[in-house]
């Protein structure tokens, strides 16, 4: 697996002005002169019910949308913030008020110009009042000032860290056109499914079912992008299918591990492509156990010790996960260096402390050399869940529990988990967006609403790590707010209402007709405008 | 006119069953674990308390059961199918959009496996309990015993990637901008796949029913007059056998209707194909009622058209019918 | 006797037999062949079938032995079949022997709730059963039960139709024995050959049901069955296809040997082919 290693994120008025995203070195020589025209191909799985990421933040949108609409703020390939809408940020002191430059000379699709106003409409009524996880991070936000066309001040309540801020950008802070938007029924607005923007890429059409197509932007602010006259993205949901339209040409990439685990690594013995983690660091996610600590055996902390300790993650990840993987040591993911450090609390593979350890609890074996039984909800997110599923059960079969494994549906998963609290065990993925603030420790921080999908409704609450998570996510300084999280992650580990065992990351397979693919951080997700195809 | 008449008849007698199957299929559904926005949420890896409640109030999820059952009835009354949670589009729109390619999916795979379950059927009668009967008859059943979404990834696997003759999925090729008899070309290429793994699977059934008539129809009192009277082998088969043998073919291909749209929720899936199966799945797995519904109120229409045309072949193939119905 | 004769008179219907009898030896000694949890962890995943190995037949995705799962997994299917053939023909007798014997508003409002079943594509209904009762092997047998009656119903119903004009049942009547007694004991057995005949298209249609819910994710994962270990296979098609063509193997031999068998019986009992 490619590692990236990344240099911190760069906060206030950046010098990551200096850079520019399309010096994007590619890795591969950049001998070649780049072809204009051509069409792309990309894979895609599932259908989607909007195209707007200012309103919905999900893979799934990005993976279209960026294309056509653009964020305030976006990485570069070492993942510092480099200008898009906006051509400079800025923070007060005391974290209360932020000042945001916008570019100038940058027109929507339909030739309306882009303005201060559009950034404000978008802040109030999409992210504040709709937008997953802006909601939560905006939920303070008073107002946003424009004291002219390209100036957009925001105010907050209470003090907001630059470095959660500036770190939700590029993911959470795509602009909507406010000509198109206001005074209309937001959520039903046409443009949700045939999105306006002032991207490289026009959207063309969406044909349900089978393809979005969206074309070159003529007027495009960066002169000269982008390259390609096309993009097309084709809905092919069964995955030996998917694998079949990427062998034969009908499509020139698959992103987010949409692919079979088999078709990825036999793919990635296959000159004609790359598979690879590359330009995937920045959405790293996690395969979770999670417990109902209200059952009566799971409420112990030794028995969820003991289920940790019955796992060998090292062997599903070298075996199952053909050894793209990592052991986690919390929820924080390797990944992500800004928070993560080395080293913490841990459980190591060992049957014998798992069983001292139920004993200890009071869960002697019965007659048939069963403790007790436990059920286990397992969601479709991907193909790797119910095999990490099937590993649990068979793992903790030797130890004498017993688990009955329920594979669902979305819609069952999110109602019986979260909605109805009527599970034993869980398991699926935990998604890592920048900054643990931003939908890590909602995962642990007591308060969230009963049934609100993954958050903390384990039944659990430990007084102290909710105020370590407070006091984190207010600190305005920084250094000192990046030191709280190891601590914090320790306390949670130790106290394990649920157990993040498996640091993984997005795979993409890309043509090798492609080029300047998977060059910053968050690649499928990003702009694409200096993409080109060789024929 | 009177095929009008007859054809307004009968959806009328309609009616009843398909109340019974859309109430009946509402209240199942709200027996379902989740809701169409607990499925959004989860595509969206997550949100906000505030966020879920808005949605459900948005997709009109916030009333009773009741409430909203005779909502959907009385807007069914005004032919409105009513809006669907997952495309952000009228149900009826999403439904039409999708309706050619299954209907054209089985009308070439029905026709398919019946003309060529009646050729095959008509040379195993002939050569009753022979080597070829027997071979034809086993070719058959192995066909009719292998699951459809194996026999499609194993034809994609041969076909699309090992010899690289065929596409693997999709309607058509988009990028190519055809039309005219290129477009037809196109479509034929991709419905080839799907149209032979669904054929061969119903095909044993006809091949089956045709033998069987054939050699029931051929120990008739009709058939041993004709024979007396000097008719060749050939003549009989098209003129006497073939028009009887045919009424069990016709009536299990009004039956298989409603069971190839069923077939063709894995069959769509396999190949990529936009059509209503996959759709179905789609709605139920995102519980977005309104297109499931929708879906089962379409084909449920079809599967009452197909039989009433069953019907009139049926008229036409026997005159003893015909005579009692004018 | 003579039914006998004539079934052991076909090759074809022999060889379903004796393939059938096969299958259900290894279904009833599973136990024996196998004595372990057949989804447990065996070994690496993904191990080529090999005659000289401990994996005969190679290990599936999650490292399970797929011997074991075949074995297993026959006992699994015949159960499942059997029971929800056994409940789509209790039902569908019922219903159709109610509504053929007394005709009239009976008939019809039976008929029109038979009708509403068989518009619905019988799949689409599974989906929306599964989804709303739970994937567990119980519910999908039930289920499968549930939705595959119609046909059975309308067959029995047809036989009833023209049986119970027939001289036997008027004298039943006519000496005054009860509806129940006349409906069970004196149609039904005479209707039962062709319904018995269709049973052995249920069970097949069964066993395929399962697997395209398996094939779908929506089969019970607790238990070894050929369905499920097709799912598994689905995901190493290109690379492992064994894992897919070995259970697919063996549910297309199933289903063959009941429809060989099926068919012969058929041909047994059709007077009129016996003649030729």
């Amino acid at each position: 697996m490619l590692k990236l290693n990344r240099r911190t994120l760069m906060t206030g008025v950046a010098t990551a002005a200096l850079a520019t995203v399309l010096t994007g070195a590619p890795m591969r020589a950049i001998a070649e002169e780049p072809v204009r025209g051509g069409t792309l191909s990309v894979h895609m799985p599932q259908e989607q019910r909007t195209l707007n990421p200012a309103l919905r933040a999900s893979t799934g949108v990005y993976v279209i949308a960026s294309k056509i609409m653009e964020p305030l703020m976006d990485l570069d390939e070492q993942g510092a913030l480099v200008p898009m809408l906006a051509t400079s940020w800025e923070g007060s002191e005391d974290g209360l008020t932020y000042t945001f430059k916008l570019r100038e000379g940058v027109k929507w699709h339909d030739g309306t110009p882009f303005t201060s106003a559009d950034v404000q409409f978008t802040a109030m009524e999409l992210w504040k009042k709709y937008q997953n996880y802006g909601t939560a991070l905006h939920a303070n936000l008073v107002s946003v000032e424009t004291p002219d066309d390209h100036t957009a001040v925001f105010t907050y309540s209470r003090p907001m860290p630059a470095d959660l801020l500036f770190g939700a950008i590029p993911d959470l802070g795509y602009i909507s056109p406010r000509h198109i938007y206001e005074g209309t029924d937001i959520l039903a607005n046409p443009a949700n499914v045939a999105p306006i923007g002032t991207g490289p890429f026009k959207f063309d059409q969406y044909e349900r079912g089978q393809y979005v197509i969206a074309v070159r932007n003529e007027d495009y602010w960066r002169a000269g992008f982008p390259y390609l006259d096309r993009i097309i993205w084709r809905f092919i949901s069964d995955k030996a299918a998917a694998a079949a339209a990427l062998e034969s040409g009908q499509v020139h990439m698959s992103n987010y591990s949409s692919l079979s685990l088999a078709d990825m690594d036999r793919l990635s013995k296959d000159d004609r492509f790359e598979v690879s983690a590359r330009g995937n660091t920045r959405q790293p996610f996690q395969n979770t156990v999670e417990f109902n600590n209200r059952r009566e055996n799971l409420k112990d902390v030794r028995v969820r010790r003991a289920i940790i300790h019955a796992l060998d993650t090292d062997f599903f990840i070298e075996n199952f996960l053909y050894g793209n993987g990592n052991r986690a040591q919390g929820p924080i993911p390797k990944a992500s260096d800004k928070f993560f450090k080395e080293g913490r609390v841990d459980y190591e593979y060992d049957v014998d402390k798992a069983n001292a350890l139920l004993d200890e609890a009071g869960f002697e074996r019965g007659g048939d050399g069963t403790r007790f039984e436990l059920t286990m909800h397992v969601p479709p997110f991907g193909e790797d869940i119910p095999l990490w599923a099937t590993f649990v059960q068979q793992s903790l079969d030797a130890v004498g529990i017993k688990v009955r494994i329920l594979n669902v549906d979305a819609a069952t998963y999110l109602k019986e988990v979260y909605g109805e609290w009527n599970f034993d065990l869980s398991t699926g993925w935990h998604i890592f967006r920048a900054d643990p603030a931003i939908s890590t420790m909602v995962w642990y921080r007591s308060g969230s609403p009963d049934g609100t999908a993954f958050t903390n409704q384990w039944g659990w609450t430990d007084p102290k790590a909710d105020e370590m998570i407070d006091a984190a996510a207010s600190e305005l300084d920084t250094e000192k707010r990046r030191a709280m999280y190891p601590d914090i992650v320790d306390r949670l580990n130790t106290e394990l209402p649920i157990w993040m065992a498996i640091d993984r990351s997005f795979m993409s397979t890309t043509s090798e007709k492609v080029r300047n693919h998977h060059n910053n951080p968050r690649w499928p997700s990003s702009h694409w405008a200096d993409v080109w195809v060789v024929e | 006119m009177l095929i009008l008449q007859l054809a307004v008849k009968r959806l009328m007698s309609s009616i009843p069953t398909l109340l019974i199957l859309l109430v009946g299929l509402f209240l199942l559904l709200q027996l379902a674990p989740g809701d169409t926005v607990d499925a959004l949420i989860a595509q969206l890896g997550g949100g906000s308390a505030e966020t879920a409640e808005e949605l459900r109030r948005y997709y009109g999820l916030d009333g009773s059961t009741m409430a909203r059952l005779l909502d959907y009835l009385w807007r069914l009354v005004r032919l409105d199918l009513g809006f669907s949670a997952i495309y952000d589009k009228p149900v009826a729109t999403v439904i039409f959009e999708r309706l050619p390619v299954t209907l054209l999916l089985m009308v070439l795979s029905l026709s398919f496996a019946f003309i060529m379950g009646m050729l095959l059927g008509i040379i195993s009668a002939r050569k009753v309990n022979g080597w070829l009967d027997t071979i034809l008859s086993l070719l058959g059943m192995v066909f009719y015993a292998t699951p459809a979404f194996w026999l499609g990834l194993m034809s994609i696997v041969i076909f699309s990637i090992r010899l690289g003759w065929l596409p693997p999925g999709g309607y058509y090729d988009i990028l190519a901008g055809n039309t005219g008899l290129a477009h037809v070309w196109d479509v034929t290429r991709h419905m080839l796949q799907p149209t032979v793994t669904l054929a061969l699977i119903y095909m044993a059934i006809y091949l089956r029913i045709m033998r069987a008539s054939m050699l029931e129809v051929s120990t008739l009192d009709f058939v041993r007059t004709a024979r007396a009277k000097g008719l060749s082998r050939n003549q009989i088969i098209r003129h006497h056998i073939l028009r009887n043998a045919l009424l069990p073919m016709i009536t299990i291909m009004g039956l298989q209707a409603g069971a190839i749209l069923g077939g063709s929720v894995v069959i769509e899936s396999v190949f990529s194909l936009p059509g209503i199966g996959k759709l179905a799945y789609e709605s139920v797995i995102q519980r977005d009622l309104n297109m499931l519904l929708g879906i089962v109120f379409v084909s449920a229409l079809m599967v009452i058209v197909v039989n009433f045309v069953v019907d009139l072949i049926y008229a036409y193939l026997d005159p003893r019918i015909t005579s009692e119905k004018v | 006797m003579n039914v006998l004769r004539y079934f052991a008179r076909s090759p074809a219907a022999m060889f379903g037999l004796v393939l059938l009898g096969c299958i259900i030896g290894f279904a009833l000694f599973a136990d024996v062949l196998y004595p372990k949890n057949p989804l447990g962890l065996a070994g690496r995943p993904l191990q080529w079938p090999d005659l000289t190995s401990r994996f005969l037949l190679g290990t599936d995705a999650s490292g399970r032995d797929i011997a074991a799962q075949l074995v297993h997994g026959a006992r699994t299917t015949l159960i499942m079949a059997g029971v929800s053939t056994v409940i789509a023909i209790a039902i569908g007798i019922v219903i159709g022997a109610i509504a053929g014997f007394y005709g009239g508003w009976v008939d019809n409002l039976l008929m029109r709730i038979t009708e509403a079943f068989q518009t619905l594509p019988n799949f689409i209904l599974l989906l929306v059963l599964v989804v709303v009762v739970g994937s567990t092997m119980t519910s999908v047998t039930l289920a499968i039960g549930v939705v595959s009656w119609p046909p059975v119903a309308r067959l029995t119903r047809a036989e009833f139709l023209s049986l119970r004009s027939r001289e036997f049942v008027q004298a039943c009547r006519a000496i005054g024995l009860r509806n129940r007694w006349i409906i069970f004991r004196e149609i039904l057995p005479n209707a039962l050959p062709p319904i018995i005949v269709y049973g052995s298209v249920v069970m097949a249609l069964a066993i395929l049901l399962e697997s395209s819910l398996a094939f779908l994710e929506l089969s019970d994962p607790n238990v070894a069955s050929w369905g499920n270990l097709i799912g598994h296979g689905r995901k190493v098609l290109r690379s492992e296809w064994y894992v897919a063509a070995i259970p697919g193997g063996a549910i297309l031999l199933t289903i063959l040997a009941v429809n060989l068998v099926g068919q012969g019986l058929n041909d047994a009992l059709n007077p009129r082919l016996r003649n030729r």
